[in-house]
């Protein structure tokens, strides 16, 4: 049931809504710029309030744009109503009918095309398969479980072929359990129908299991696009650097330009050499450097970049996770293989180290410093 | 967005309403200009009248015309031209030249002859003559016999001001034009033409059916013969007779809400304070009186305590009571309304958050401590809010009074009276219009109160358990007390009952069947259009509730906070005043509807509309808009998703609207008894007409059948909500 894949893409998109009392302006959605290969999974990540849905619905047709265009599959398709469109929705709500029947919810779609009867059994018998629902065909929507539901509005999407499948946190209903197993199985089924999905979430552990790309957007503004490993090795900021996971930001002062694209700079004293994505940064001023917590390191007071005092240990089984006090605010290190090695323990006085390699320059930034 | 279809379809469209247009506004025209060609005739035979027999008397009549009517000019000829004895007498210059230039055109000749034959000629062109522009009338004076012409006189009459108002007319009509296909296009070429075709429909309804007919009452008590003034006004305002009126509406009013709350009030207290038994049945009788027709209850306090009264007359031996009047009116109307003080206050109540009482029963206050100062000032904006509930529908009450004024006034019966009666229009629609004014004031407190943010703990759902607010007296007092109102009310709806089977009640109490037979033939026709046109009206206003429901919740369009404000204005709108706009405004061209069946259903549906749309509101809101958006997703269009997703969804919302409107259209009095015809008649109507000819047992066999008709609409529609109720329970659910 593959339909052909499509490419999707967003040229220039905004959206403003306008409060019809206070006349105040929300801008939802700002000068978005993106394209989708066809086949391919993406994430629009990003806190709370961003814009996720807002871009997520113009693109399935609930919205019309202030500004801009949309393509899917080469056609303009911006002003046409969802109906027109061959997007299918996994809404958040789900927005399962509950007047119908689990089968009935999954055959709407196909009757409105009015498809022969048998053809419609057929194929609903078979998503209801793929989803795993085939004995709870006769039930109503309202006497199933959240994963279920779920399952349902994901079988009532993919039932009618769309080339393009869109879904908005269709997880965050379910318990920390449940939504691993659908993460899976929604990558498997996307996989296997070669379908073009576009995914909103603001779970970056999601956002990264799942997808080829991550776009990650704040207050209505995309902030960087690219591959899970890009996004989180080479974020192009702060508020990048921090969304997508833990991570310590040392200032420094920038001394030189290497040819091979890192930067000479000074912390604490102390002079190397790291690698950066940002484009927007002077020498001579400064900027921030950031590390993730495995690329730390723990050496004895004085050793290292940034002296401390270790205020908690977690230990994870796997890992341990050592929260040192510095004049940087508080750090997280993580040392792997814990076992037979020395870890300082509570109060104990430390010094912070990084290999060069694993960090990267940052613009300073003053809006996120908070974040 | 412009395709092709769109394109032709847009054309065809304009097309139509162009005809439409040009049809309505040329109607308007023509009956304008025919109304002012029949003035200029009564004039020109007036003056023809008062011509003077003696020559040397014409100059000075002349004069005198000239002076007293101007725009006009005048040339008077004695004889006929070509017989003998003809002169011309003189007038105004530039009309003798224009006479003496023309006097042999075919048009003049044909003029002159009308005028030997002593009728007014009114040539069919305008002319230009002198400083006028205007049509030229032939006016024969007829001799001193009477039976033939002495000579005739050419009167010019200006229409300079016909011509401006025909200016006005077509710039209305090209605005109108422009405005509809500006509308038409948009919704035609925009994204959602659906939503837009219905926008522009619900509006055109509404403009047609709320606004339209409003605005004709209030022009006409603004217009007297065609011109501006404040006559009826002033005639209103100064006479003593339609002040007391409305003194009396307002007294009435304060004496029935008042008596009605404290009612409602211990009803409402008894069901949600109290371990009282038989609540559920309590609940269900007080409701009664709602649903019942309009005269049903008058009927039956006249049978027991009218002149003839069975309490009064047969088992007190008054023989002079007088039920007629403020006191009787207050009795009845409390009985007919308190339900809804009831309703509102028990709502009310159940919101009120009972650990707050529970906390100051637990602080060692008394009951009565707690519900004083606790309970009480909770409910007071509650209480307010049923005050005036029912101050309005008081005043907007029109059966009762109708029937059980006696000669005290109230403004719903004089304004009907005004209308029917008298044939004075313009004064009927300044009393109705005058009933508006508290109305609409109460109308507006009451959405202040309930908007203001008052200190009431509402905890959303109705709290599981409510605290028992009442000492063992107390709640004996109050057992003893709603046994009284109930079994009042068993005691009139009993009267009803058995005022069916009296032979002459008051009189002759003998028993007898042979009144069911001949009410139900003499009823039969005013019962069968009842049914028809209540039927055909219930589906419409349904749908039409659900759709505009839909608009109000879901979409997006500008005007939609008028749209909105119109639908719910016949709500606020006294139907004495409802009935007498739509006589104003479709008893002429361009829409005339009078004595047909349609201004009835019309009516029915445009009247009932808010109370629909209301509930549609409140379950749609209920309703996870991804549903609907899921069903577009998938590739329903508007329509499909109405019918198939929307409509099953607010099936419980629906159903009560329907079956509302028709209980409310079978029912009705106040609006339709002035749009009711021969052909249409109403059920209610023949059952007032019943109890003035003095058959009550005529009319208590129409009220009982009636009463069993609206209770068997209300269990159907019961047993319809519960069946979906199932639904309710999952919709939620997400
Ligand atoms: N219909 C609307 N009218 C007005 N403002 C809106 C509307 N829909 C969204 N917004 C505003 O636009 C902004 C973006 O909303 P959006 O729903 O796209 O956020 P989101 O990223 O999906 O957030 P969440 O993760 O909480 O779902 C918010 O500030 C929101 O308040
Ligand atoms: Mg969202």
């Amino acid at each position: 049931m593959a339909a052909q894949s499509v490419p999707v893409k967003l040229e220039n998109v905004s959206k403003t809504f306008r409060d019809p009392k206070t006349k105040a302006e929300v801008h939802a959605v700002q000068n978005a710029n993106f394209e989708i290969q066809p086949g391919e999974l993406v994430t629009l990540l990003g806190p709370s309030g961003c814009g996720k849905t807002t871009t997520l619905r113009m693109i399935g047709g609930f919205e019309l744009p202030t500004q801009g265009k949309i393509f899917i599959g080469g056609n303009d398709v911006t002003y046409l109503p969802p109906n027109g469109r061959e997007t299918a929705t996994v809404f958040q709500s789900y927005g399962l009918f509950p007047h119908m029947s689990v089968e009935e919810n999954v055959a709407y779609g196909l009757k409105i095309r009015k498809l022969p009867k048998e053809e419609i059994e057929a194929r609903v018998k078979k998503t209801l398969e793929l989803v795993g629902l085939l004995d709870l065909a006769k039930r109503s929507p309202g006497r199933l479980s959240g994963g279920q539901q779920q399952r349902v509005a994901l079988a009532r999407s993919l039932v009618v072929e769309p080339q393009v499948l869109l879904l908005d946190e269709p997880l965050s209903n379910l318990d920390a359990l449940l939504r691993e197993q659908m993460r899976i199985e929604i990558r498997r089924i996307q996989k296997s129908l070669g379908i073009t999905a576009i995914y909103v979430t603001h779970d970056r552990i999601e956002a990264m299991s799942l997808s080829d790309r991550v776009i990650v957007m704040k207050d209505g503004i995309i902030r960087q696009i690219g591959t899970p490993n890009d996004i989180y090795e080479k974020p192009n900021s702060v508020f990048v650097a921090g969304f997508v996971g833990k991570v310590a930001f040392f200032p420094v002062s920038l001394d030189a330009f290497n040819p091979e694209g890192s930067f000479r700079c000074t912390l604490a004293g102390r002079r190397l050499n790291a690698g950066s994505k940002a484009d927007d940064i002077a020498i001579g001023g400064t900027a921030v450097l950031m590390a993730r917590p495995e690329s730390l390191s723990l050496l004895p007071p004085g050793e290292g970049y940034a002296d401390g005092t270790v205020s908690a240990r977690v230990y994870l089984g796997s890992s341990v996770e050592v929260y040192v006090k510095t004049q940087y605010g508080e750090i997280l290190v993580q040392v792997d293989d814990p076992a037979g090695k020395k870890i300082a323990g509570e109060g104990e006085a430390v010094s912070i180290d990084f290999d060069e390699r694993l960090v990267r320059i940052l613009p300073e930034s003053k809006e996120e410093k908070q974040s | 967005m412009f395709t092709k279809k769109k394109i032709i379809a847009f054309c065809c469209a304009c097309l139509v309403f162009l005809a439409v247009d040009i049809w309505m506004f040329s109607t308007v025209k023509n009956s304008f200009a025919k109304t002012i060609a029949g003035v200029a005739v009564t004039l020109a035979k007036t003056i023809a009248s008062s011509a003077p027999g003696a020559d040397e008397s014409v100059p000075a009549w002349l004069d005198h015309l000239n002076t007293a009517y101007p725009g006009y000019s005048f040339f008077y000829c004695k004889g006929l031209p070509g017989e003998e004895g003809f002169r011309e007498m003189g007038g105004d210059s530039s009309l003798a030249a224009y006479w003496a230039q023309h006097q042999s055109d075919e048009v003049f000749v044909k003029g002159v002859e009308s005028a030997s034959y002593l009728e007014v000629y009114t040539a069919p062109e305008t002319m230009k003559i002198g400083a006028i522009t205007g049509s030229l009338l032939f006016v024969p004076i007829p001799a001193e016999t009477q039976d033939s012409a002495a000579g005739f006189l050419l009167m010019a009459a200006d229409s300079s001001a016909s011509r401006s108002f025909f200016s006005l007319v077509n710039a209305l009509a090209i605005i109108a034009f422009v405005l509809f296909a500006l509308a038409f296009g948009i919704a035609t070429f925009s994204r959602d033409p659906v939503t837009g075709y219905v926008v522009l429909a619900l509006f055109a309804i509404m403009l047609t059916f709320v606004a339209y007919p409003l605005f004709e009452a209030v022009r006409l008590t603004f217009i007297t013969n065609g011109r501006f003034t404040f006559d009826t006004w002033k005639t209103i305002l100064g006479n003593n007779q339609y002040l007391l009126a409305l003194w009396g509406s307002i007294k009435l009013g304060l004496c029935t809400a008042t008596l009605s709350t404290i009612i409602g009030f211990v009803f409402a207290f008894a069901v949600s304070r109290t371990s009282m038994k038989g609540k559920k049945f309590i609940s269900a009788l007080a409701t009664m009186p709602v649903i019942s027709p309009p005269f049903s209850l008058t009927l039956s306090i006249i049978l027991l305590f009218g002149n003839n009264g069975l309490i009064t007359k047969q088992i007190l031996g008054i023989t002079k009571s007088n039920i007629y009047g403020l006191g009787g009116l207050t009795l009845v109307q409390t009985v007919s309304m308190f339900p809804i003080a009831f309703m509102t206050l028990q709502g009310v109540l159940e919101a009120i958050d009972s650990t707050l009482e529970d906390a100051s029963l637990d602080l060692n206050a008394s009951r009565w401590q707690t519900f004083r100062s606790v309970t009480l000032p909770l409910a007071l904006p509650g209480v307010m809010s049923a005050w005036l509930l029912v101050f309005t529908s008081s005043l907007a009450d029109f059966a009762n009074p109708l029937l059980l004024a006696g000669s005290y006034r109230v403004l719903s019966v004089e304004a009907y009276i005004e209308v029917t009666g008298m044939n004075r229009l313009n004064n009927g629609s300044a009393l109705s219009l005058l009933l508006l004014v508290p109305t609409l004031t109460a109308f507006f407190v009451q959405r202040y109160l309930t908007n203001k943010k008052s200190y009431v703990v509402v905890t959303g759902k109705p709290s599981m358990r409510l605290s028992n607010l009442a000492s063992k007296g107390m709640q004996r007092f109050l057992s003893v007390f709603i046994g009284i109102v109930i079994a009042f009310i068993i005691l009139l709806y009993g009267t009803i009952f058995a005022g069916c089977f009296v032979k002459n009640w008051g009189i002759d109490y003998t028993f007898t069947l042979a009144n069911i037979p001949e009410a139900l033939t003499r009823g039969k026709d005013a019962m069968l259009s009842t049914l028809t046109l209540a039927g055909i009206a219930t589906p419409i206003a349904g749908i039409l509730a659900m759709v505009a429901a839909v608009l109000i919740v879901r979409k997006k369009f500008p005007g939609k906070r008028l749209l909105e404000a119109l639908i719910m204005t016949p709500y606020a709108i006294p139907g004495t005043l409802m009935g007498i706009s739509y006589i104003l405004a479709f008893n002429k061209p361009p829409i005339l509807l009078v004595g047909t069946g349609a201004i009835l259903v019309i009516n029915y549906v445009i009247r009932e509309l808010p109370v629909g749309v209301e509930g549609g509101v409140a379950a749609l809101r209920q309703i996870d808009p991804s549903i609907e958006e899921a069903a577009a997703d998938l590739g329903a269009d508007q329509p499909t998703i109405f019918k198939g997703i929307i409509l099953p969804l607010i099936r419980p919302a629906f159903i009560s609207s329907m079956s509302y409107t028709f209980v409310r259209s079978m029912t009705a009095v106040s609006a339709i008894i002035f749009l009711i015809s021969a052909r249409w008649y109403h059920i209610t109507i023949q059952i007032y007409n019943f109890s003035e000819n003095i058959r009550f047992g005529l009319a208590s066999v129409l009220s009982t059948a009636l009463i069993i008709i609206v209770l068997l609409v209300f269990g159907l529609m019961r047993l319809l909500v519960r069946q979906s109720e199932h639904l309710e329970k999952t919709v939620s659910i997400r």
